[in-house]
């Protein structure tokens, strides 16, 4: 077993009679990148908060490298945190940001300069160090990001969201960003509700949703949950309702309904046979399909079995 | 410590980049230097006050009566014929020193022009009846012994008389005037307003885009962000200090009285304006709203506080409402070692009003700023 850097234990926490998180429990081994996925409002953005230390009034512990990580405030210094935000100064470029944000950690200046330099070359931003940030792309800003959070040579990386909003090309070059700081023994925690990224990037996912984990392992372990089955994707103009009527009314035959949503709902089959019968059974009863997808086994069919809804919202 | 200087550096640095800086810092201010230090110039014949003496008398108590007269701060010119033009004339009559050695009374004649200025005037009168309080004492102190030996009897009592004349405690003598009352006055609003927009929007606007929570994801704490935050408005108002200053000696002979006192004024302010500045930026949400307060706030202090014209030449009612603007505190010290060369013995209580606000404002700040929405 690998040594554990982060041991999350029984985190809860609420806004008023929102529960943002719920006995949420995980661990991380060192240079393991993991992916968080979960929906919108699963709780991701309150975890990270928590663990960064600005947010209070939870219960539950945090251990980091086995000590209590809200004991000892020196204990920071040793992880990164990437905020959803852009959260640095326009008004400077990227070289000086890195100057300012690594000047908050006991570095010496010519050590500083060194590394602001070797990581704006790993995110790619070595010929536009000096350049005003307010003529950057999303995806440089994204970058520029991410390399303040790994200014001081943390053992633990956190990032949330680090791909919201950014164009397929970006997206790809600060997943590459992410796996090469888990290559270099880094342990990164990054939070998406993208399913080809976590697919892409991550040794390791976890689903959660509702503030807690439902499932955690490998893609291929995660897989397995589902099981060697068919997932049957129908998409028409029909109501949620309507469609959960005429599929009681069939024999199942082995089959087994992941999600149900207005136009979209996903069945998972371990027969393949008895596909056909269900959708003569779909179609008899006049329900207005429009399309209709047989897929594999994927992570999105473990995400709908565990969460019972689409990532899509 | 460091954290604190490495936090509230750069937000100066920022201050300093914003293309409008120094238009707002120097070009701004400058303008309305110039116009209030013109406005309120000191009219310069205030100062000394002309007074003619037409002197008739044939023996010798005339020159002493007028030798008594002299004084720095009036300009004296003896004529023995009636002139033609005169802002105030004292006439001694030809039998004056017979009278004197008579031991009878007589009359002396103060002409005035109408046009003749009344503090000036009041200037003239104080001098003359200290002439003539002086010139009786010494009668007095001469005592029953023949008058006409006077000159040469060599009295040991000549001169030993002073008279001391000070207005009422509490009665203005001087007016503040002058570009000395203008520039720290436009210096203390200056400070208010600029501290108030350019810190108060950066603390929100660092609040909103979470900078100011990432600062706290390293290892600085609330404090360290609190101190440097506080520090980098504080460096704000001492640099707008040190350029209206600087402008100040360079180009208006500005004087400020004690350096010490006045240096210190600008700190003490600048650190309640600093405080001020992280409060407002934490309660309001919108750079709009925060430069609107911020302005309106700042002018009214100003005008309330008399940075704009002597808060001497107000209203009593008015001048005391004004001890509700730090302003006034500031600005009350700088008169007072300004114009009135007084030190820390006479506004040291200022310092205490100025230290009270500071206070108010620290804890309202630390009341009120947070690092997220
Ligand atoms: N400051 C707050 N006050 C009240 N409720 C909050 C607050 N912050 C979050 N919540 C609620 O807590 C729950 C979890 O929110 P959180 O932001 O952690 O989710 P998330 O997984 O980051 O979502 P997203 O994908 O939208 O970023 C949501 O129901 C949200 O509405
Ligand atoms: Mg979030």
């Amino acid at each position: 077993m690998q040594q554990k850097i982060l041991e999350i234990k029984n985190l809860s926490k609420s806004y008023g009679e929102t529960v943002a998180l719920a006995n949420f429990s995980l661990d991380l081994g060192k240079g393991e990148v993991l992916g968080l996925l979960g929906p919108n409002g699963a709780g991701k953005t309150t975890l990270i908060s928590i663990l960064s230390g600005t947010l209070r009034g939870f219960s539950g512990g945090v251990a980091f490298k086995g000590q209590d990580l809200f004991a000892d405030r020196n204990l920071r210094n040793l992880i990164g945190i990437v905020p959803q935000e852009m959260a640095f100064y326009e008004e400077l470029n990227a070289m000086e940001n890195l100057m300012f944000w690594g000047g908050l950690y006991a570095i010496p200046e010519k050590e500083l300069k060194k590394r602001a330099q070797e990581l704006l070359t790993v995110v790619e931003l070595g010929a536009r160090a000096r350049e005003p940030i307010k003529k950057f792309s999303g995806g440089m800003k994204r970058r520029l990001n991410i390399a303040i959070g790994l200014i001081h040579k943390p053992e633990l990386l956190l990032l949330d969201e680090p791909t919201v909003g950014i164009d397929v090309q970006a997206k790809v070059s600060i997943l590459d960003i992410i796996r090469d700081v888990g290559r270099q023994g880094t342990a990164v925690v990054f939070t998406t509700h993208q399913l080809a990224e976590v697919e892409q990037a991550c040794s390791r996912i976890a689903i959660m949703d509702k503030g807690t984990i439902l499932a955690q392992g490998t893609l291929a372990e995660l897989i397995r949950i589902v099981g060697e089955k068919e997932i049957v994707e129908v998409s028409g103009e029909f109501s949620a309702d309507a469609f959960s009527a005429i599929i009681r009314q069939s024999d199942g035959n082995g089959m087994e309904i992941l999600s149900v949503a207005d136009n979209q709902a996903h069945l998972a089959f371990a027969d393949s046979q008895a596909i056909p019968a269900m959708m003569q059974h779909l179609f008899g009863h006049h329900l207005p399909i429009s399309d209709l997808k047989i897929k594999s086994p994927n992570l999105e069919a473990v995400f709908l079995k565990m969460t019972g809804r689409s990532l899509r919202d | 410590m460091k954290k604190i200087w490495h936090i509230g550096r750069l937000d100066l640095k920022l201050m300093v980049r914003d293309k409008a800086f120094f238009f707002w810092i120097l070009a701004f201010p400058l303008v309305f230097i110039l116009i209030f230090g013109n406005l309120y110039q000191g009219s310069k014949t205030d100062a000394k006050a002309s007074l003619t003496v037409l002197n008739q008398d044939t023996g010798k108590w005339g020159d002493y009566f007028i030798a008594k007269l002299k004084s720095p701060g009036i300009e004296l010119s003896v004529v023995t014929t009636p002139p033609g033009e005169y802002f105030r004339m004292l006439v001694i009559p030809a039998d004056f020193s017979q009278q004197i050695e008579r031991k009878a009374s007589q009359k002396l004649q103060f002409k005035k022009d109408s046009q003749a200025d009344l503090k000036a005037g009041a200037m003239a009168d104080t001098k003359i009846a200290q002439a003539i309080v002086k010139l009786l004492a010494e009668l007095v102190m001469y005592g029953d012994r023949d008058l006409k030996d006077f000159f040469d009897s060599r009295s040991p009592y000549r001169d030993l008389v002073t008279v001391r004349s000070r207005l009422p405690e509490g009665t203005i003598a001087k007016v503040p005037s002058g570009f000395d009352h203008t520039i720290p006055g436009i210096l203390v609003q200056f400070v208010m307003m600029m501290v108030l927009i350019y810190g108060g929007i950066s603390v929100m606007e660092d609040r909103k885009k979470r900078v100011l929570a990432r600062i706290l994801y390293s290892s600085a704490s609330y404090a360290e962000l609190f101190g440097g935050k506080f520090l980098g408005r504080l460096l704000m108002g001492l640099l707008q200090s040190a350029i209206l200053v600087g402008a100040g000696l360079l180009f208006f002979r500005l004087n400020l009285g004690n350096i010490w006192i006045s240096a210190l004024n600008i700190l003490v302010f600048a650190a309640a304006m600093a405080s001020l500045s992280i409060f407002v930026g934490s309660v309001l949400r919108r750079e709009e709203v925060i430069v609107g307060v911020s302005v309106l706030a700042a002018n009214m202090f100003a005008a309330l506080g008399g940075c704009w014209w002597p808060i001497e030449i107000v209203p009593p009612a008015f001048r005391a409402l004004g001890m509700v603007s730090p302003a006034w505190w500031a600005m009350d010290t700088f008169h007072q070692v300004i114009f009135f060369a007084k030190g820390l013995e006479t506004v040291w209580p200022n310092f205490l009003a100025l230290l009270a606000f500071a206070a108010v404002f620290t804890a309202l700040a630390l009341r009120f700023f947070k690092v997220s929405e």
